[in-house]
Protein backbone atom coordinates (compact mmCIF):
# COMPACT_ATOMS: atom_id res chain seq x y z
CA UNK A 1 0.00 0.00 0.00
CA UNK A 2 1.51 3.51 -1.04
CA UNK A 3 1.43 6.36 1.36
CA UNK A 4 -0.66 9.30 0.68
CA UNK A 5 0.12 13.08 1.72
CA UNK A 6 -2.73 12.95 4.68
CA UNK A 7 -0.74 9.84 5.53
CA UNK A 8 2.93 11.29 5.93
CA UNK A 9 4.09 12.40 9.13
CA UNK A 10 1.70 10.28 11.14
CA UNK A 11 4.19 7.77 11.72
CA UNK A 12 6.67 8.58 14.16
CA UNK A 13 3.98 10.56 16.07
CA UNK A 14 2.81 7.86 17.60
CA UNK A 15 5.17 5.66 19.60
CA UNK A 16 5.00 2.27 21.06
CA UNK A 17 4.05 3.51 24.39
CA UNK A 18 1.34 5.23 23.50
CA UNK A 19 0.04 2.43 21.32
CA UNK A 20 0.20 0.22 23.88
CA UNK A 21 -1.38 2.75 26.16
CA UNK A 22 -4.71 3.10 24.28
CA UNK A 23 -4.95 -0.79 23.60
CA UNK A 24 -5.71 -0.73 27.79
CA UNK A 25 -8.67 2.05 26.40
CA UNK A 26 -6.48 4.84 27.99
CA UNK A 27 -8.59 7.54 26.96
CA UNK A 28 -5.87 10.15 26.51
CA UNK A 29 -3.69 7.66 24.81
CA UNK A 30 -6.33 6.65 22.25
CA UNK A 31 -7.40 10.54 21.53
CA UNK A 32 -3.58 10.23 20.67
CA UNK A 33 -4.19 8.29 18.09
CA UNK A 34 -7.33 9.70 17.10
CA UNK A 35 -5.09 12.99 16.46
CA UNK A 36 -2.65 11.25 14.60
CA UNK A 37 -5.17 10.15 11.84
CA UNK A 38 -8.16 11.92 12.05
CA UNK A 39 -7.31 14.07 8.89
CA UNK A 40 -5.75 10.47 7.01
CA UNK A 41 -9.44 9.02 7.88
CA UNK A 42 -11.19 12.31 6.97
CA UNK A 43 -9.50 12.44 4.24
CA UNK A 44 -10.03 8.81 2.53
CA UNK A 45 -13.79 9.26 3.49
CA UNK A 46 -14.39 12.46 2.16
CA UNK A 47 -12.76 11.40 -0.90
CA UNK A 48 -15.37 8.30 -1.32
CA UNK A 49 -18.65 9.68 0.03
CA UNK A 50 -20.61 11.91 -1.55
CA UNK A 51 -20.97 14.37 0.98
CA UNK A 52 -19.00 16.39 4.25
CA UNK A 53 -21.39 14.99 6.70
CA UNK A 54 -21.36 11.59 5.67
CA UNK A 55 -17.24 11.70 5.82
CA UNK A 56 -17.62 12.93 9.30
CA UNK A 57 -19.95 10.21 10.43
CA UNK A 58 -17.70 7.40 8.57
CA UNK A 59 -14.57 9.43 10.94
CA UNK A 60 -17.03 8.77 14.49
CA UNK A 61 -17.61 5.08 13.53
CA UNK A 62 -13.97 4.65 12.38
CA UNK A 63 -12.88 5.85 16.00
CA UNK A 64 -15.32 4.19 17.35
CA UNK A 65 -14.39 0.98 15.99
CA UNK A 66 -10.65 1.52 16.86
CA UNK A 67 -11.63 2.31 20.36
CA UNK A 68 -13.78 -1.15 20.45
CA UNK A 69 -11.15 -2.91 18.75
CA UNK A 70 -7.67 -1.80 19.15
CA UNK A 71 -6.69 -4.34 21.91
CA UNK A 72 -7.13 -7.08 19.31
CA UNK A 73 -4.48 -5.34 16.94
CA UNK A 74 -1.86 -7.18 16.77
CA UNK A 75 0.64 -5.65 14.31
CA UNK A 76 3.87 -4.96 15.17
CA UNK A 77 6.01 -3.81 11.91
CA UNK A 78 6.21 0.02 11.43
CA UNK A 79 2.93 1.77 9.53
CA UNK A 80 0.66 -1.11 10.44
CA UNK A 81 -1.24 0.47 12.73
CA UNK A 82 -1.45 3.41 9.97
CA UNK A 83 -2.91 0.81 7.40
CA UNK A 84 -5.10 -0.78 10.24
CA UNK A 85 -7.07 1.96 11.09
CA UNK A 86 -7.23 2.65 7.25
CA UNK A 87 -8.38 -0.01 6.34
CA UNK A 88 -10.99 -0.18 9.28
CA UNK A 89 -12.14 3.33 7.52
CA UNK A 90 -12.31 2.32 3.87
CA UNK A 91 -14.45 -0.27 4.87
CA UNK A 92 -16.50 2.14 6.89
CA UNK A 93 -16.76 4.74 3.87
CA UNK A 94 -17.82 1.59 1.23
CA UNK A 95 -20.46 0.13 3.88
CA UNK A 96 -21.98 4.10 4.05
CA UNK A 97 -22.27 3.90 0.39
CA UNK A 98 -23.93 0.77 -0.20
CA UNK A 99 -26.44 1.66 2.75
CA UNK A 100 -27.47 5.16 0.67
CA UNK A 101 -28.86 5.49 -2.41
CA UNK A 102 -27.81 8.25 -4.15
CA UNK A 103 -28.80 9.74 -7.53
CA UNK A 104 -25.74 7.89 -9.37
CA UNK A 105 -23.88 10.40 -11.37
CA UNK A 106 -23.24 7.66 -14.34
CA UNK A 107 -26.72 8.07 -15.07
CA UNK A 108 -26.09 11.20 -17.14
CA UNK A 109 -24.74 10.55 -20.46
CA UNK A 110 -20.89 10.97 -20.39
CA UNK A 111 -20.95 14.15 -22.71
CA UNK A 112 -24.50 15.35 -21.17
CA UNK A 113 -24.08 19.25 -20.28
CA UNK A 114 -25.53 19.81 -16.61
CA UNK A 115 -28.04 22.58 -16.22
CA UNK A 116 -26.37 26.26 -16.63
CA UNK A 117 -22.57 25.05 -17.80
CA UNK A 118 -21.64 24.44 -21.26
CA UNK A 119 -23.39 23.47 -24.37
CA UNK A 120 -21.84 19.57 -25.13
CA UNK A 121 -20.32 20.77 -28.07
CA UNK A 122 -17.91 23.33 -26.38
CA UNK A 123 -16.61 19.95 -25.03
CA UNK A 124 -16.47 19.61 -20.67
CA UNK A 125 -13.88 20.10 -19.36
CA UNK A 126 -13.72 19.69 -15.50
CA UNK A 127 -11.18 19.97 -13.17
CA UNK A 128 -10.33 16.75 -11.81
CA UNK A 129 -12.08 17.69 -8.11
CA UNK A 130 -15.22 17.97 -10.33
CA UNK A 131 -14.28 15.34 -12.24
CA UNK A 132 -13.77 12.58 -9.27
CA UNK A 133 -17.51 13.95 -7.79
CA UNK A 134 -19.20 13.06 -11.45
CA UNK A 135 -18.37 9.24 -10.86
CA UNK A 136 -20.71 7.07 -9.42
CA UNK A 137 -19.36 6.25 -5.92
CA UNK A 138 -18.67 2.39 -6.69
CA UNK A 139 -16.60 4.10 -9.16
CA UNK A 140 -14.70 6.79 -7.25
CA UNK A 141 -13.98 4.59 -4.31
CA UNK A 142 -12.54 1.90 -6.73
CA UNK A 143 -10.42 4.22 -8.47
CA UNK A 144 -8.98 5.94 -5.29
CA UNK A 145 -8.09 2.80 -3.54
CA UNK A 146 -6.52 1.39 -6.20
CA UNK A 147 -4.97 4.30 -7.74
CA UNK A 148 -3.96 6.27 -4.13
CA UNK A 149 -4.18 4.00 -1.64
CA UNK A 150 -2.62 1.16 -3.12
CA UNK A 151 -5.06 -1.07 -2.44
CA UNK A 152 -4.90 -4.18 -4.87
CA UNK A 153 -7.63 -5.49 -7.22
CA UNK A 154 -8.41 -8.48 -4.38
CA UNK A 155 -8.47 -6.09 -1.33
CA UNK A 156 -10.95 -3.50 -3.08
CA UNK A 157 -13.44 -7.07 -4.16
CA UNK A 158 -13.16 -8.53 -0.62
CA UNK A 159 -14.27 -4.95 0.98
CA UNK A 160 -16.78 -4.19 -1.38
CA UNK A 161 -18.04 -7.70 -1.39
CA UNK A 162 -17.68 -8.54 -4.96
CA UNK A 163 -15.92 -9.96 -7.65
CA UNK A 164 -11.94 -8.75 -8.45
CA UNK A 165 -13.55 -8.67 -12.58
CA UNK A 166 -15.89 -5.90 -10.94
CA UNK A 167 -13.15 -3.89 -9.46
CA UNK A 168 -11.05 -4.05 -12.45
CA UNK A 169 -14.17 -2.65 -14.91
CA UNK A 170 -14.68 -0.35 -12.39
CA UNK A 171 -11.46 1.12 -12.77
CA UNK A 172 -11.15 1.07 -16.04
CA UNK A 173 -14.93 2.49 -16.39
CA UNK A 174 -13.36 5.67 -14.07
CA UNK A 175 -10.73 6.28 -16.23
CA UNK A 176 -12.75 5.87 -19.35
CA UNK A 177 -14.77 8.70 -17.53
CA UNK A 178 -12.56 10.76 -16.64
CA UNK A 179 -10.28 10.47 -19.91
CA UNK A 180 -13.48 11.90 -21.64
CA UNK A 181 -14.41 14.59 -18.85
CA UNK A 182 -10.92 15.86 -18.42
CA UNK A 183 -9.59 15.57 -22.48
CA UNK A 184 -5.87 14.61 -23.13
CA UNK A 185 -4.82 17.09 -19.94
CA UNK B 1 -8.80 -7.60 -36.29
CA UNK B 2 -8.05 -4.73 -33.41
CA UNK B 3 -6.78 -1.13 -33.88
CA UNK B 4 -6.07 -0.42 -29.82
CA UNK B 5 -5.77 -1.29 -26.57
CA UNK B 6 -9.24 -0.99 -24.02
CA UNK B 7 -9.00 1.03 -21.52
CA UNK B 8 -8.86 -2.20 -19.20
CA UNK B 9 -5.93 -3.21 -21.06
CA UNK B 10 -3.56 -0.05 -20.59
CA UNK B 11 -4.83 -0.44 -16.71
CA UNK B 12 -3.72 -4.04 -17.31
CA UNK B 13 -0.44 -3.45 -19.01
CA UNK B 14 0.53 -0.40 -15.85
CA UNK B 15 -0.25 -2.86 -12.99
CA UNK B 16 1.89 -5.62 -15.16
CA UNK B 17 -1.05 -7.81 -15.93
CA UNK B 18 -1.43 -7.27 -18.73
CA UNK B 19 -1.28 -10.17 -22.16
CA UNK B 20 0.88 -10.57 -24.72
CA UNK B 21 -0.78 -9.00 -27.46
CA UNK B 22 -1.38 -5.62 -25.92
CA UNK B 23 1.80 -5.46 -24.32
CA UNK B 24 3.32 -6.35 -28.24
CA UNK B 25 0.59 -3.86 -29.51
CA UNK B 26 2.24 -0.90 -27.34
CA UNK B 27 5.85 -1.50 -28.60
CA UNK B 28 4.85 -0.02 -31.54
CA UNK B 29 1.35 2.42 -31.46
CA UNK B 30 2.09 6.29 -30.48
CA UNK B 31 -2.03 6.15 -29.86
CA UNK B 32 -1.64 3.63 -27.26
CA UNK B 33 1.74 4.64 -25.84
CA UNK B 34 0.05 8.59 -25.21
CA UNK B 35 -3.04 7.14 -23.48
CA UNK B 36 -1.14 4.88 -20.95
CA UNK B 37 1.00 7.97 -20.45
CA UNK B 38 -2.30 9.90 -19.98
CA UNK B 39 -3.41 6.94 -17.70
CA UNK B 40 -0.01 7.38 -15.63
CA UNK B 41 -0.11 11.24 -15.34
CA UNK B 42 -4.06 10.89 -14.18
CA UNK B 43 -3.31 8.41 -11.22
CA UNK B 44 -0.36 11.17 -10.26
CA UNK B 45 -2.80 13.82 -10.18
CA UNK B 46 -5.10 11.53 -8.25
CA UNK B 47 -2.35 11.32 -5.68
CA UNK B 48 -1.34 14.90 -5.57
CA UNK B 49 -4.70 16.27 -4.71
CA UNK B 50 -4.82 17.59 -0.68
CA UNK B 51 -5.47 15.96 1.63
CA UNK B 52 -9.09 17.24 3.56
CA UNK B 53 -9.27 18.16 7.48
CA UNK B 54 -12.71 17.44 9.26
CA UNK B 55 -14.34 20.36 9.65
CA UNK B 56 -14.91 20.01 13.09
CA UNK B 57 -13.63 17.81 15.94
CA UNK B 58 -15.40 14.54 16.83
CA UNK B 59 -13.58 13.44 19.40
CA UNK B 60 -15.50 14.14 22.39
CA UNK B 61 -18.66 12.75 20.43
CA UNK B 62 -16.23 9.30 20.16
CA UNK B 63 -15.38 9.53 23.60
CA UNK B 64 -18.84 9.79 25.03
CA UNK B 65 -20.19 6.91 23.06
CA UNK B 66 -17.11 4.98 23.88
CA UNK B 67 -17.55 5.77 27.33
CA UNK B 68 -21.13 4.18 27.14
CA UNK B 69 -20.57 1.57 25.71
CA UNK B 70 -17.87 0.86 28.23
CA UNK B 71 -20.39 1.07 30.61
CA UNK B 72 -22.55 -1.03 28.77
CA UNK B 73 -19.85 -3.68 28.42
CA UNK B 74 -19.35 -3.86 32.40
CA UNK B 75 -23.13 -3.71 33.25
CA UNK B 76 -23.54 -6.95 30.93
CA UNK B 77 -20.84 -8.77 32.57
CA UNK B 78 -21.93 -7.34 35.68
CA UNK B 79 -24.98 -9.00 35.74
CA UNK B 80 -24.30 -12.17 36.99
CA UNK B 81 -22.55 -10.45 40.18
CA UNK B 82 -25.50 -8.52 40.42
CA UNK B 83 -27.62 -11.59 40.50
CA UNK B 84 -25.37 -12.88 42.85
CA UNK B 85 -25.57 -10.19 44.94
CA UNK B 86 -28.77 -10.16 44.46
CA UNK B 87 -29.54 -13.84 45.63
CA UNK B 88 -26.98 -13.12 48.49
CA UNK B 89 -29.56 -10.20 49.94
CA UNK B 90 -32.93 -11.93 49.80
CA UNK B 91 -30.99 -14.90 51.15
CA UNK B 92 -29.69 -12.57 54.00
CA UNK B 93 -33.26 -11.28 54.04
CA UNK B 94 -34.93 -14.69 54.23
CA UNK B 95 -32.49 -15.31 57.56
CA UNK B 96 -33.46 -12.05 58.97
CA UNK B 97 -37.56 -12.83 58.66
CA UNK B 98 -37.04 -16.17 60.17
CA UNK B 99 -35.13 -15.41 63.15
CA UNK B 100 -36.79 -14.14 66.24
CA UNK B 101 -37.75 -10.79 66.55
CA UNK B 102 -34.69 -8.44 66.69
CA UNK B 103 -32.10 -11.24 66.19
CA UNK B 104 -32.17 -10.28 62.37
CA UNK B 105 -31.34 -6.79 62.97
CA UNK B 106 -28.43 -5.08 60.68
CA UNK B 107 -26.30 -2.94 62.68
CA UNK B 108 -26.61 0.68 63.08
CA UNK B 109 -27.18 3.48 60.93
CA UNK B 110 -28.73 0.66 58.76
CA UNK B 111 -31.16 -0.81 60.60
CA UNK B 112 -32.51 3.05 61.44
CA UNK B 113 -33.04 3.55 57.49
CA UNK B 114 -35.92 4.00 56.57
CA UNK B 115 -38.17 6.08 53.93
CA UNK B 116 -36.78 9.09 54.45
CA UNK B 117 -33.84 8.36 54.51
CA UNK B 118 -33.62 6.25 51.42
CA UNK B 119 -35.82 9.35 49.84
CA UNK B 120 -32.69 11.75 50.60
CA UNK B 121 -30.04 9.13 49.47
CA UNK B 122 -31.45 9.38 45.87
CA UNK B 123 -32.24 13.27 46.04
CA UNK B 124 -28.38 13.62 46.71
CA UNK B 125 -27.22 11.62 44.07
CA UNK B 126 -29.73 13.32 42.12
CA UNK B 127 -27.70 16.26 42.47
CA UNK B 128 -24.46 15.15 42.05
CA UNK B 129 -25.76 13.68 38.77
CA UNK B 130 -26.60 17.30 38.02
CA UNK B 131 -23.90 18.59 39.51
CA UNK B 132 -21.42 16.55 37.43
CA UNK B 133 -23.54 17.64 34.79
CA UNK B 134 -23.31 21.12 35.43
CA UNK B 135 -19.31 20.49 34.77
CA UNK B 136 -19.47 19.30 31.53
CA UNK B 137 -16.85 16.71 31.95
CA UNK B 138 -17.27 15.36 27.98
CA UNK B 139 -15.80 18.83 27.15
CA UNK B 140 -12.82 18.32 29.25
CA UNK B 141 -9.41 16.52 28.76
CA UNK B 142 -8.46 14.17 31.15
CA UNK B 143 -4.72 13.06 31.93
CA UNK B 144 -4.62 9.56 32.16
CA UNK B 145 -4.02 9.19 35.55
CA UNK B 146 -7.56 10.90 36.23
CA UNK B 147 -9.22 9.05 32.94
CA UNK B 148 -8.36 5.87 34.67
CA UNK B 149 -9.59 6.89 38.31
CA UNK B 150 -12.97 7.95 36.69
CA UNK B 151 -13.42 5.00 34.72
CA UNK B 152 -12.70 2.73 37.43
CA UNK B 153 -15.86 4.61 39.76
CA UNK B 154 -17.90 4.61 36.50
CA UNK B 155 -17.57 1.01 36.47
CA UNK B 156 -18.24 0.51 40.02
CA UNK B 157 -21.27 2.90 39.38
CA UNK B 158 -22.96 0.66 36.78
CA UNK B 159 -22.66 -2.38 38.96
CA UNK B 160 -23.94 -0.65 41.94
CA UNK B 161 -26.72 0.06 39.70
CA UNK B 162 -27.40 -3.39 38.56
CA UNK B 163 -27.61 -4.37 42.00
CA UNK B 164 -30.54 -1.55 42.59
CA UNK B 165 -32.48 -2.58 39.63
CA UNK B 166 -31.92 -7.02 40.80
CA UNK B 167 -32.70 -5.77 44.73
CA UNK B 168 -35.33 -2.90 43.28
CA UNK B 169 -37.46 -5.54 42.12
CA UNK B 170 -37.30 -7.97 45.31
CA UNK B 171 -35.14 -6.74 48.25
CA UNK B 172 -36.02 -4.91 51.36
CA UNK B 173 -35.81 -0.87 51.48
CA UNK B 174 -33.18 -1.30 54.08
CA UNK B 175 -30.90 -3.28 51.45
CA UNK B 176 -31.77 -0.35 49.16
CA UNK B 177 -30.34 2.05 51.35
CA UNK B 178 -27.23 0.61 51.76
CA UNK B 179 -26.66 0.39 47.91
CA UNK B 180 -27.98 4.07 47.18
CA UNK B 181 -25.64 5.00 49.58
CA UNK B 182 -22.94 3.19 47.76
CA UNK B 183 -24.21 5.12 44.81
CA UNK B 184 -23.90 8.75 46.68
CA UNK B 185 -20.00 7.69 47.96
CA UNK B 186 -19.26 7.16 44.50
CA UNK B 187 -20.75 9.60 42.56
CA UNK B 188 -19.36 12.15 45.00
CA UNK B 189 -16.14 10.84 44.33
CA UNK B 190 -16.15 11.00 40.06
CA UNK B 191 -17.49 14.54 40.61
CA UNK B 192 -14.39 15.06 42.78
CA UNK B 193 -12.13 13.34 40.75
CA UNK B 194 -13.54 14.93 37.54
CA UNK B 195 -13.22 18.14 39.61
CA UNK B 196 -9.75 17.88 41.17
CA UNK B 197 -8.80 15.68 38.63
CA UNK B 198 -6.09 14.54 40.93
CA UNK B 199 -6.85 12.19 43.79
CA UNK B 200 -9.35 9.83 44.91
CA UNK B 201 -9.48 7.14 48.04
CA UNK B 202 -10.30 3.86 47.49
CA UNK B 203 -13.97 2.36 48.07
Amino acid sequence: MTMTRATVGVIGVLDDIAVAQAKTGDLTALERVYRAYEGMVYSLARRICRTEEDAEDVLQETFLEVCRSIRRFRGAEPGSLTAWVKRIAANKALMRIRRQKYRDADDLPEDGAVAGQRAPDVGLQLDLEAALLRLSETSRAVVWLHDVEGYTHEDIAEMMGRTVSFSKSQLARAHQRLRGWLGGE
Amino acid sequence: MRKHCTMMELLAVRDGEAGAWAREHLTHCPHCQQELELVHQRAAQLRALPAWRPPRDRWAAVRARAQRERRSEVLRRGTWGALALAAGLALMVGVRSAMPNGAGSLPEPVARAGEAQLASLMDESRELEAALRSYGPEGRVLNARAAGIIADLEDRIALVDAGIAQVGRRGSRDDLTDLWRSRVYLMDALVNAHVTRASYVGF
